[in-house]
């Protein structure tokens, strides 16, 4: 009976690896695959796909700097990034402080619901007026877009940080105030250093979904290529070089490349980031 | 003395109040000019036959809608959204459930195996398509002519049968990482006693499951079903980048019909109400979900 357990428990754990082994397997492989073509030739590849290259083939990244003005769109993505998630990072959480601070008056009861209702309403729902409206407003630029990555990321944000916000006692921010500090100094100096964890969430997930967007850039800025970001600039790229699938992977490698150094260092906040951003909303 | 102070503090407050109110006005007022207007004039032009260029165009009510309803093209759309969003939270559920258990279960190696498996959930959807879609075209017909299996010799992306499978596999070997953390730190809050109490009990590991643990990883189960239900029904990206809508119009999700009709085809009016109608759609499903939800934890 005993030996029985002891079996079943030991080959469970063997499943387990089993499983995870399968999985990992098919998680790498796509990137050895990607690292590999981006290394060969089209005559090594077209021998066998799957193969070690036989030196390392470095043109088809020359071709793609060459060709395409890589460093031109990641400049644009780092732009539209950097600026994007500092200002939501500004004005957010003063909203959502606000909000927080004074549940009980109709203003801001009104306003919290109001935000609030824009996580139920897909992008898709506003995305065709909105080209409209944009171009109408001379923003079909980066500029529209930074606006509109700010815009939409406010639902969420409000939604986080006004219910992380009520968890915290107001008591020291008060006592601030009444020692002379002004409302602004008592945020700052008091609020801001206890929303950290929560404003960590907010960063990771906005860097990343501001960084990896399509659907918008494609959208407002198509129409422009010197404002390409490099999601639509690796989609351009594949219809205009198909031929050369070598150099596709490379440019695949090259966009990844930054993302994957990120991931490397600060995974553990990546990772928790992208989590609790998940849960909470 | 003491009505001084009183009187400083009511100023204090009143200066705070204005403060506060100041604070709120960026986010609204951003807010209300890119989103709420936005979705004002969509809602506006749903009713107009308006091509998106013309200069005049008129108010034609709800005509634009019972086009769209009576639309083959629309209800084959939508026939594809439902049919890959149940596909989508399934395979989801199943495989990062799946994942989390078994890296639950090992004790070596298991920040290795974690970190791997997040590793598709920071990369762009854009960059996971296109070099699926290049996979799914040398590679895996290499593998199908290999296991000699006939379906897999030619691209799955090409076969308007198959295409939709071909996308949902891209999707989950990048949709199941963030599910998976959260299935592994439900499976973490469940109390080691408990297990223990059922195993001492005579519950075998199935029973144990179903019993104990389940219970507990509920609301993630809730949560990962609502999140991937909306993406099912909003899925854009894959689609524009490895199929297009095709082979045929196989693959023509709502996301994109919407995106080619305004943009593509100058029906403008007309699928503006097809986005209401999808709104429509995800709300209901959204508020069906929290209404679930509540009502669990209610009887928990």
């Amino acid at each position: 009976m005993k030996m029985k357990k002891i079996k079943s428990f030991k080959l469970l754990k063997i499943l387990a690896y089993i499983i995870l082994f399968v999985g990992i397997i098919t998680i790498l492989f796509p990137f050895y695959l990607t690292i590999i073509t981006a290394f060969k030739t089209p005559q090594e590849s077209s021998v066998s796909f799957f193969a070690f290259p036989n030196s390392l083939y470095w043109d088809n990244f020359i071709n793609v700097f060459k060709k395409a003005h890589y460093f031109m769109f990641f400049g644009n993505s780092i732009i539209i990034t950097v600026i994007s998630v500092c200002v939501i990072l500004i004005i957010v959480p003063l909203c959502s402080y606000a909000i927080a601070r004074n549940m009980k008056k109709k203003y801001y009861k009104i306003i919290y619901t109001y935000i609030i209702i824009g996580i139920f309403i897909p992008f898709q729902v506003i995305m065709i007026p909105l080209v409209k409206y944009l171009s109408d407003l001379h923003l079909s630029n980066m500029m529209g877009l930074i606006l509109m990555h700010i815009t939409l990321a406010s639902s969420v944000g409000v939604f986080l940080l006004v219910n992380y916000i009520r968890t915290i006692p107001r008591d020291m921010e008060e006592a601030a105030v009444m020692d002379g500090c002004t409302t602004l100094q008592a945020y700052f100096k008091i609020v801001v250093p206890l929303l950290k964890p929560m404003l960590a969430t907010i960063f990771v997930m906005n860097a990343l979904w501001v960084w990896n967007d399509f659907q918008m850039p494609l959208l407002i800025l198509n129409q422009s290529p010197d404002m390409w970001t490099l999601p639509l600039f690796q989609f351009n790229f594949k219809s205009q070089y198909t031929y050369d699938y070598n150099m596709a992977f490379s440019s695949y490698l090259i966009a990844m490349v930054p993302v994957m150094i990120v991931y490397a260092t600060s995974q553990k906040y990546i990772v928790s980031g992208l989590t609790q951003g998940a849960v909470k909303s | 003395m003491q009505k001084g102070k009183s009187a400083k503090k009511q100023k204090k407050i009143k200066k705070s109040s204005k403060v506060m109110f100041l604070f709120t006005l960026p986010t609204v007022f951003l807010y209300t000019m890119f989103f709420s207007i936005t979705m004002i004039i969509g809602v506006y032009y749903s009713f107009t036959n308006w091509n998106g260029i013309s200069k005049d165009y008129k108010m034609v009510g709800f005509k634009n809608y019972i086009t769209v309803l009576k639309d083959g093209r629309f209800r084959n759309a939508l026939g594809f959204n439902v049919v890959y969003t149940i596909l989508l939270v399934a395979f989801i559920i199943f495989l990062s459930l799946l994942i989390a258990l078994a890296l639950n279960k090992v004790t070596r190696f298991s920040t290795f195996f974690r970190s791997i498996f997040f590793i598709p959930a920071v990369i762009s959807m854009v960059t996971v398509g296109l070099i699926w879609n290049e996979l799914f075209y040398r590679a895996v017909p290499l593998l199908g002519q290999f296991l000699g299996i006939e379906w897999l010799k030619t691209s799955l992306l090409g076969n308007p049968k198959l295409a939709i499978v071909g996308i949902l596999i891209v999707n989950l070997w990048q949709g199941c990482a963030i599910p998976t953390v959260l299935f592994l730190a439900g499976l973490q809050s469940v109390p080691k006693d408990l297990l223990e109490a059922a195993k001492i009990d005579g519950a075998n590991s199935w029973k144990r499951f179903t019993n104990v643990t389940i219970p507990y990883i509920i609301p993630i189960l809730n949560m990962v079903i609502i999140t991937q239900a909306k993406a099912g029904f909003t899925i854009f990206d894959y689609i524009k980048v490895m199929t297009n809508g095709g082979p045929g119009q196989s693959t023509e999700a709502i996301g994109l019909l919407i995106y080619r009709h305004a943009i593509n085809e100058g029906k403008f009016s007309r699928s503006v109400a097809e986005s209401m109608i999808l709104f429509v759609i995800v709300g209901a499903i959204s508020i069906l979900a929290l209404k679930l939800t509540s009502n669990k934890q209610v009887g928990e």
